[in-house]
């Protein structure tokens, strides 16, 4: 289970040359994430999803607040939660020099996957549809290609929780398929997956409960059809507009 | 050895050597001495042996005695006359290299500034120290004093010590060895530039910082991988810079009577000077890119090392400054003159140990900043 308890982040704006404010890209959200549970951080651009996201992932600190994986937090336990756990965005970039094999083979060294490292790699190829380009440089792959690259770099050491954000963003109707099959996939296996994402349809089918947020605060949380019956909706991307009252408002 | 470090330092050796530019870097720079070495001898050999008859023209508008004529003929002086107007011509026209014009006893040399003037000028200021030594010892004569009594009342040897290097040989050699620190520091900008500054913007920083690494692992691996590429240059470097002076020692004359070879000890102390440096410069180069935001960003903030890493040991060996325990911990300035003592066959040990142990405290220093630093989200950013 993940615990995000309270967190807040500020960041430094500079409105001039002199000038500067501080500034809550999250302002104290909390959620729990339960084994086997997709969770749905739901927004716009800019809302803060990935500052939290990222914060989840251990890349940044919160200025306030917590994140625990079960038992464990990052002041005393940071590697052995980054063990347990993969990070993957629409923006994560991967080596351009090294081949799809050996960037996995780097990455089962690290996560100490030794016993039938050979198999794990062939095998997750396989499920990915990855043999045909498998000892290929990254650097020559296509976007889709390398979004599965990075997919495959997620599951090689079989963590307990995925944290995506907008990790179909830019990605064709094929590409983002995979990652979507993919993450059902990892559901049923008990994972926890935190998922970010400004596709609103796209959330509603996949998550379990979706958490939308906007200038860094929750506005709502529930299971989708919780959401729509609340704000009298059909759809998650009606119900978000409802709840900040128009388009204006969000901008 | 832990087993993360070496993953990344895998990782930081596998793009490195993939990569074309940071090849080019590390292999390429170091051509660049032999041509130096063979150049700057070709050079030095031209002007040490320079031929007579580039500067021996010399324009006359008076007539000379016999005695004259006999001091120029003996000099291989070969003597035009004419009027001061058609030796000005003949000066222009590149027929004569200097003419001598004369008023009573006043002689006057007229000339340019280049290189086969000034060879004229020397070669007419000997030939007027014969003569006037000829017409001092003639007047002697002619008042029956013995010219030997006044002229040459005391005798003046000269007894030069055979020395290992001369003046051409150990500027070549100094020369050569600093070009290698140089070499170094190019060689470590780039790839120190790309794995941090350059991962930075690339956006496989993020995915890195996501991995079950500690900071330490990471800045320990990359500084590795830059300081291994940094010795691969320095010691090719090294190589043609002792095989260019053997060539350029068959080569040229100015190296005869010269030992140029080096010795086994000098040449495992050049490699302790280059790995010293190597660290020390790839630790620096790391700090200093890791600040930067973006590759370019961290390119120009690296440019001045190139130049700040040559310039103290060429003023050094310019104006000869001598090392000494203090200056051997000085950085930058250490490397470049226990190098070139290294280069001239003077080894001290003190000052190489000074040299060194200056050095793990400036490195340790260096990778606590970046370790602090990558530790700190700000790297992202």
């Amino acid at each position: 289970m993940i615990r995000v308890d309270n967190v807040k982040k500020t960041f430094v704006r500079y409105k001039s040359k002199k000038e500067k404010e501080i500034f809550y890209a999250n302002n104290g959200i909390s959620f729990e994430a339960n084994d086997g549970e997709i969770i749905g951080i739901l927004g716009p651009n800019g809302a803060g999803k990935t500052t939290l996201l990222r914060m989840i992932a251990g890349i940044l600190e919160p200025t306030e607040g917590t994140v625990n994986f079960d038992d464990l937090n990052y002041k005393e336990n940071e590697l052995e939660i980054k063990k347990s756990l993969a990070y993957l965005s629409g923006n994560t970039k991967l080596y351009d020099t090294i081949s799809c094999y050996e960037l996995l083979k780097m990455c089962a060294d690290i996560y100490g996957v030794v016993d039938k490292q050979e198999e794990r790699i062939k095998e997750i190829s396989k499920i990915l549809n990855m043999e045909g380009f498998l000892y290929n440089k990254i650097g020559n792959l296509s976007t889709g290609q390398t979004q599965r690259v990075n997919i495959a770099r997620c599951m090689v050491h079989n963590p307990k929780y995925y944290i995506l954000d907008e990790a179909t963003t830019g990605l064709d109707i094929i590409s983002s398929q995979v990652i979507l099959n993919f993450i059902k996939e990892e559901k049923t296996k008990n994972k926890t997956i935190i998922y970010s994402t400004h596709y609103m349809e796209e959330a509603e089918n996949i998550c379990d409960k979706v958490i939308m947020i906007n200038k860094g605060i929750v506005i709502t949380r529930g299971t989708p059809s919780k959401i729509k019956e609340k704000t009298n909706t059909t759809n998650l991307r009606d119900a978000f507009f409802s709840l900040i009252g128009g388009v204006l408002d969000a901008e | 050895m832990q087993n993360n470090l070496f993953n990344i330092l895998k990782k930081e050796l596998r793009e490195l050597f993939r990569d074309k530019k940071s090849l080019v870097m590390m292999l390429v720079i170091p051509i660049f001495i032999p041509l130096l070495v063979i150049g700057m001898s070709a050079l030095f050999d031209m002007q040490a042996n320079k031929n007579i008859e580039d500067f021996n023209k010399i324009g006359f508008a008076y007539q000379l005695s016999e005695e004259e004529k006999e001091i120029a003929e003996n000099m291989d002086i070969k003597i035009t006359y004419g009027t001061e107007d058609e030796l000005k011509q003949k000066y222009e026209n590149s027929e004569i290299n200097l003419y001598v014009t004369k008023e009573n006893n006043n002689y006057i040399l007229n000339t340019g500034s280049n290189d086969n003037d000034s060879y004229a000028i020397n070669l007419m200021q000997t030939y007027f120290d014969s003569l006037k030594q000829y017409m001092q010892a003639n007047y002697l004569s002619n008042n029956n004093i013995n010219p030997n009594e006044v002229l040459n009342i005391i005798n003046v040897e000269e007894n030069i010590f055979e020395e290992d290097d001369n003046y051409f040989t150990s500027y070549i050699k100094n020369y050569a060895f600093l070009f290698i620190i140089m070499a170094i520091t190019v060689s470590a900008t780039y790839p120190a530039t790309d794995t941090t500054a350059g991962e930075k913007e690339r956006g496989t920083l993020e995915t890195l910082l996501t991995f079950p690494i500690k900071s330490k692992d990471i800045i320990v691996g990359k500084f590795l991988g830059v300081s291994i590429s940094s010795i691969v240059t320095g010691v090719i470097s090294l190589i043609l810079a002792v095989i260019s002076l053997v060539i350029a020692g068959n080569m040229f004359s100015i190296y005869d009577g010269i030992d140029i070879m080096f010795s086994g000890t000098s040449l495992i102390f050049a490699i302790i000077v280059i790995i010293a440096y190597s660290f020390f410069i790839s630790g620096l180069c790391i700090s200093i890119a890791s600040k930067s935001k973006t590759f370019k960003e961290a390119q120009s903030a690296l440019t001045p090392l190139t130049f700040i890493s040559f310039f103290p040991g060429m003023i050094a060996f310019m104006v000869g400054v001598e090392t000494t325990p203090i200056l051997s911990i000085i950085p930058f300035l250490n490397f470049t003159l226990l190098f070139t003592d290294i280069s001239n066959g003077n080894i001290n040990l003190l000052n190489l140990l000074l040299m060194g142990i200056s050095t793990i405290i400036y490195i340790t220093i260096v990778l606590k900043l970046i370790i602090k630093q990558y530790k700190s989200e700000n790297v992202l950013f």
